[in-house]
């Protein structure tokens, strides 16, 4: 019995419950325990993560119902994997947003909705049940959506709304391709879906659910026609919670992406891979042009949240095992450097009380660790080696050129040089140039803005980590791909179980 | 702010309709492990059954009113629905483990089938309707030009630096392209 695995939903929950009974406004006492909250769920991801690469997928049938009937929840190599990167990333946001604000100029929702969020986004990640994953969606929307327009302005709250539309759109989309796969299939229950799947080969209703469902998650992920969402909202979130949305929401679309295709669905449905192959061309160049025309830090970093993600979705359109470990790869390395970027930017705008690049400069002299950090970042995550980033990009052209799709392969390396001169574009604009007149700076460093760079530092230094130990990361990250891409192993943990109404 | 009717029959009425649709909401509630009901939608009545009440008397009066603060109560729905589920992994059972008591006859009523189940609801039942509440106070004070909390709510839901959104309209934005 795993009841372990509960915990990365429940004691995110909890807390934001205990969070709004009993301390229900801002002060030291709740920060410390919501920071010592985030760093128990870090340890729990991590000690799960370690059993779950040396056991079979790890299962807890809820309320002790057998697998068909009852809903299941499933920890394996990649839900571990992304478990783990949730959580580090909040505590590393959580931590930030100490530094961010006084306690008190905090919100008081802004710390529980957070933790909601986290909490949607660990089911998400644990569910082995479709509509359990609509469950899961919804709870990560509500509190986004709260989150996004807490703090917002009338004019941030326009921004906010395209958000909302399009994501409720998905939604709904997704309660039909659920009553549909029901209808299709006769169950909800993941494992079993793959098994009938495979059993109806070819039949023309498992496609269409396919689509439907690709359709869904595509909107979720922010690929090619569907992104229009994200990248003007992203830009009115706190710096904090930016670099929390930029590097787990989309992400959550990915892993799901990933799911369907490696476990749930049999692998023959080649006319969607090359489809989602296509639109991931288009995503990433469309929306690294998007991120050189902007000349704010945020909305740079938020296009490039898009671009990045046709990387990982055009590792899954080539659909060979290769590709998928390099896509879990180039998340692991995304994740961590993106949000270390938004936390940067946020550093950066506490230096100059401005994120618009016009009116910034002079920070390669007031702090040149910070300067360092997001050298070495933005490096990584235009793709430089020995980064992270080259590493994932590496394999996922090599799997481009092996299958012959050259035409994708220069989008890929395209999108790169662009990254490049975006995220050059910050250096000269923020770090490099001097302070223009009417520009206002900090001229003494306080000691918000030290904490603020030690939590980029830590980042850093995993980003660091992950590129130079590439070999163990693409190990983890091939383990992760072989059980994902072995719906065997799936069924046979999820229904090697027995419990109550069993068949 | 006053009342948003001045008919005195609907005025008259409204006690009784009340009490009605929240016995029908409880039943639901109550029927709903085994039969179509339960927390979710007793929870919608019973907060339906609010916004009439709050419609016919006036928003600000039903606000007095309330006994406790509904996010307060909301939050300790979802906390005992929450114990709950977590109670059985106390004594090594899975997470949301059911026990149930079966009576054969209790004076009364006859037959009785309570288990852990009903509590569960009751906590989302809690939630539910204390949220809908919550939620319609907010949109109903908004849109009759009343600011969305009470000087007494606001520590609770806004920061200190943020202003009523309608005074921020016209701050020049940062980021105007």
């Amino acid at each position: 019995m795993n009841n372990l695995l509960v915990l990365p939903f429940l004691l995110p929950v909890l807390t934001a419950v205990i969070c709004c009974l009993f301390v229900g406004r801002p002060g030291v006492g709740r920060r410390v325990f919501i920071a010592i909250s985030a760093t128990v769920q870090c340890a729990l991801a991590f000690y799960l993560a370690v059993r779950a690469f040396h056991e079979p997928p790890l299962v807890l049938l809820m309320g002790g119902w057998a697998p068909p009937l009852g809903v299941v929840l499933v920890v394996d190599g990649l839900a571990a994997i992304m478990l783990c990167l949730s959580t580090v990333v909040a505590l590393a946001c959580i931590l930030f947003s100490y530094a961010e604000i006084p306690v008190w100029a905090e919100q008081p929702l802004r710390l529980p909705l957070m933790q909601l969020l986290v909490a949607g986004i660990n089911l998400s990640f644990l569910t082995g049940d479709l509509f359990n994953l609509f469950v899961a969606f919804e709870i990560m929307l509500v509190a986004s959506y709260a989150l996004l327009t807490l703090e917002a302005n009338d004019r941030h709250i326009k921004e906010a709304f395209p958000y909302l539309a399009v994501n409720m759109f998905g939604s709904a989309l997704f309660l039909v391709a659920a009553g549909l796969a029901y209808s299709v299939f006769g169950t909800l229950n993941l494992a079993d879906i793959s098994r009938r799947a495979e059993a109806m080969q070819g039949d023309f209703g498992v496609m269409v659910v396919a689509v439907l469902l690709v359709v869904v998650f595509g909107i979720k992920a922010g690929v090619f026609p569907l992104y229009y969402w994200l990248p003007n909202s992203y830009p009115i979130l706190p710096f904090s919670l930016g670099a929390f949305y930029s590097g787990m929401l989309t992400k959550v679309g990915i892993y799901v992406l990933l799911r369907t295709f490696g476990t749930v669905f049999p692998h023959n449905l080649t006319p969607l891979y090359t489809a989602l192959a296509w639109l991931a061309g288009l995503t990433m160049v469309l929306a690294v042009l998007g991120a050189v025309s902007r000349n704010f830090i945020r909305g740079i970093l938020s296009f490039h949240i898009v671009s990045q993600i046709g990387y990982m979705i055009l590792a899954i359109g080539f659909f060979t095992p290769l590709a998928i470990a390099a896509c879990i790869f180039y998340v692991i390395h995304h994740i961590i450097v993106k949000s270390s970027l938004f936390l940067i930017g946020g550093t950066a705008m506490f230096y100059n009380r401005t994120d618009n690049l016009a009116r910034m400069g002079g920070l390669l002299k007031a702090s040149p660790i910070l300067a360092t950090c997001f050298i070495l970042q933005a490096f990584s995550l235009a793709g430089v080696p020995p980064l992270s980033g080259f590493w994932g990009k590496y394999a996922i052209i090599l799997v481009g050129l092996q299958e012959h799709r050259y035409w994708l392969v220069v989008a890929a390396l395209v999108a790169s040089v662009l990254t490049l001169v975006s995220m050059l574009k910050i250096w000269m604009g923020a770090f490099w140039q001097k302070l223009p007149a009417d520009g206002t700076a900090d001229p003494e460093a306080p000691a918000a803005a030290r904490t603020m760079t030690a939590i980029v530092c830590a980042l850093t230094l995993i980003s660091l980590a992950i590129g130079f130990g590439a070999e163990f990361f693409f190990g983890i990250a091939q383990t992760a791909a072989t059980s994902l891409l072995d719906p065997a192993q799936y069924r046979e943990a999820v229904f090697s179980l027995t419990g109550k109404g069993g068949q | 702010m006053k009342a948003t009717t001045d008919s005195f029959l609907v005025r008259a009425l409204i006690g009784l309709v009340f009490l009605l649709v929240n016995i029908v909401s409880v039943y639901l509630l109550l029927r709903g492990h085994n039969l179509p009901g339960g927390g979710f939608i007793g929870g919608l009545m019973t907060g339906m059954s609010f916004i009439l009440l709050g419609l016919v008397r006036g928003w600000e009066e039903l606000q007095r009113e309330l006994p406790v603060p509904p996010l307060r109560l909301a939050s300790f729905g979802l906390l005992l629905a929450m114990i709950t589920g977590t109670a059985p992994m106390l004594f090594g059972r899975q997470f949301l483990t059911q026990y149930q008591l079966h009576l054969d006859y209790v004076p009364l009523i006859g037959e009785v089938h309570i288990g852990t189940p009903l509590l569960f609801d009751v906590g989302v039942f809690l939630l539910v309707s204390c949220i809908t509440v919550k939620l319609v106070i907010v949109l109903a004070r908004s849109t009759s030009g009343l600011p969305a909390f009470t000087p007494g709510e606001v520590p609770y839901y806004a920061s200190e630096l943020e202003g009523p959104i309608e005074e921020t309209a016209n701050e020049e934005d940062r980021h105007a392209n």
